[in-house]
């Protein structure tokens, strides 16, 4: 029994020393690419040149400070104006999402299933798809280049997904709590605001944050919706190659990270929150 | 419980905002594909389906769909694979486990955009990464692969791969969790193998998670464009085309609008067809 229990752990050990090896190795091959943005924006570059290659330059924040506003002016303001634009499309697709979810959860209807997977359909349809009679409706709704024309066509594009998670969430919640607040004579509104929004916070917060992070990066709307009052960042990182421009590394290196902080710094704060994001469709078939 | 008339009244807000601008775009592209409409169209008439000939006797659009094929097919397996081995890594808890999970989303809070920029300049001569490790080997490479026909298509993909991998092991970790402990125990103290814990315990109860992954990645492969646009151009030649980039250069800046719109709408085809597939596959996997 003794001998048993010796190789066993002997064999766990070898198999934690693998597990964190092969976890080493991902994070390297996963992380390299950023790291090696990071230190390029702060002013180490590489020079392959030498033998064995080594780096040059100082740490400096230059690129940050000065740099980034003399090759793309107004840079700052492309970060301020995403913000917005992605926190008002990710109130618009929660709220939008969340009673419609709660609609369809609550639902006697049995073919349920099926409608329930064809918003999964319409999450996996990418917006190329469909952007170019979109581009159309929008100049003809006159919503073009508008924030109120954005955040819609984005709440439009996110929902579906939105709605997904969302009845995911809420068919799990048990019905009894809102059953008995109904006898008791509970409006609707109040219902959802007091009982069931409480109960599946968390899902509904993990949601905001994908949604908010896929409006965040999102290129094709601003692109093609937008031109001069609305101007994302991913449209700036666009121009970044346009008329022959190489902009250099380090300020290219510069604009990446600060593209990536704003939701790199939410998602750190948050990730207890993320953890609550659950794709289970098993639930749908219930 | 909400009436009928309450229930109704909250899917309100939802279809005011899909109508007009996700269901109504996709059907009038579909309708308009069969016409020579275009936003500045004087007369319009209807053409039949002239447009959809065009996009197939185009050569270009012809190698988007093949590159966008053969993209799907390999990326969203190796995104699958990888993803389902890093989230097994992940089943057990340990000190530290938190940070590695979110240190493994990063990737993905990269925009396809960036993604593209950032790999530009990494798989370029002088200030890549990719140079650098070659120089360790006393190896120079003298350009990027990203100009190398047969290179550039592989290259991308390995970069969407990258940048997806994490996501799926992200999203796959709470099904693998779900997993009953005891199921899990019981095989190890059987002496299961570890290729038959997987095969037989593990997968079977993610198969439906997987799936819907799948279709989620398949989609987003199918409209392929900003990596592209910023990596490649669609070069060298057509060796990166897809049908995403060349709809929306064909639409916005060769003024083909009905060409683009037809080449662009042939996606929305495929993504119903495989979603098709999905809930056939879907009940099946369920049943199990």
């Amino acid at each position: 029994m003794n001998g048993l229990n010796a190789g066993w752990r002997a064999q766990r050990r070898r198999q934690t020393w693998l597990r964190a090896g092969l976890m080493g190795l991902a994070l390297v091959a996963f992380l390299l690419p950023l790291a090696w943005t990071l230190v390029a924006s702060l002013g180490i570059a590489p020079d392959a040149t030498t033998s064995p290659p080594a780096f040059h330059g100082q740490f400096s924040l230059v690129n940050y400070t000065q740099e980034i506003g003399v090759a793309e002016p107004g840079f700052w303001l492309k970060v301020l104006t995403t913000a917005t634009l992605a926190t008002l499309s990710t109130l618009a697709t929660v709220l939008v999402a969340f009673l419609a979810a709660y609609s369809l959860a609550r639902s006697r209807i049995q073919a349920n299933s099926i409608f329930i997977s064809g918003f999964l359909i319409l999450a996996s349809l990418p917006v190329m798809a469909y952007i170019i009679p979109l581009a159309d409706i929008v100049q003809r709704l006159h919503l073009y280049d508008t924030f109120a024309g954005l955040t819609l066509v984005e709440a439009a594009v996110a929902a579906p997904l939105a709605v997904f998670v969302l009845f995911g969430y809420l068919r799990q919640v048990p019905t009894d709590l809102e059953e008995a607040a109904h006898l008791e004579g509970a409006g609707l509104f109040q219902i959802l605001g007091r009982i069931v929004l409480p109960l599946v916070a968390p899902g509904v917060i993990a949601t905001a944050l994908v949604i908010f992070v896929l409006n965040w990066n999102s290129l094709l709307i601003p692109l093609v919706l937008a031109s001069v009052q609305v101007k994302t960042v991913s449209v700036a990182l666009v121009d970044f190659f346009t008329f022959e421009r190489e902009l250099e590394w380090q300020t290219a290196a510069a604009a990446l990270i600060i593209s990536l902080l704003p939701i790199l710094v939410l998602v750190g704060l948050a990730h207890r929150a993320l953890d609550k994001f659950v794709l289970d469709p098993t639930r749908v078939e219930n | 419980m909400p009436t009928r008339r309450q229930r109704i009244l909250l899917l309100v807000p939802l279809a005011l905002v899909l109508i007009p601008f996700l269901i109504g775009p996709a059907l009038f592209g579909f309708f308009a594909s069969f016409t020579n409409y275009a936003p500045n169209q004087k007369n319009l008439h209807v053409v039949g389906l002239a447009n959809y000939a065009a996009v197939v006797n185009d050569s270009e659009f012809r190698s988007a769909y093949r590159n966008v094929a053969v993209f799907a097919l390999v990326a969203v397996p190796a995104e699958l694979g990888l993803g389902f081995l890093l989230a097994y890594l992940l089943r057990e808890p340990f000190r530290g486990r938190g940070l590695v999970r979110v240190l493994l989303l990063v990737p993905w809070l990269v925009s396809p955009i960036a993604n593209g920029v950032m790999w530009r300049y990494l798989l370029n001569s002088q200030t890549g990464l990719l140079d650098y490790v070659l120089a360790w080997f006393r190896v120079t490479a003298a350009s990027s692969p990203l100009g190398i026909q047969g290179l550039a298509l592989p290259t991308v993909i390995a970069t969407d791969i990258w940048r997806l991998a994490p996501l799926v092991s992200f999203l796959v970790l709470p099904g693998l969790l779900a997993i009953p402990a005891d199921l899990r125990e019981q095989a190890t103290l059987e002496g299961a193998s570890l290729w038959n814990q997987i095969r037989h315990i593990a997968i079977p109860h993610v198969l439906p998670l997987l799936l819907t992954i799948a279709l989620l990645l398949i989609g987003a492969t199918l409209g392929t464009f900003e990596n592209v646009l910023m990596m490649t151009g669609g070069g060298p030649g057509t060796a990166t085309a897809t049908p995403g980039l060349s709809s929306y250069q064909q639409a916005f800046q060769i003024n083909n609008w009905s060409l683009g719109a037809a080449g662009a709408w042939v996606i929305v085809a495929a993504i119903l067809v495989l979603g098709l597939v999905y809930l056939r596959l879907m009940r099946a996997a369920v049943e199990q």
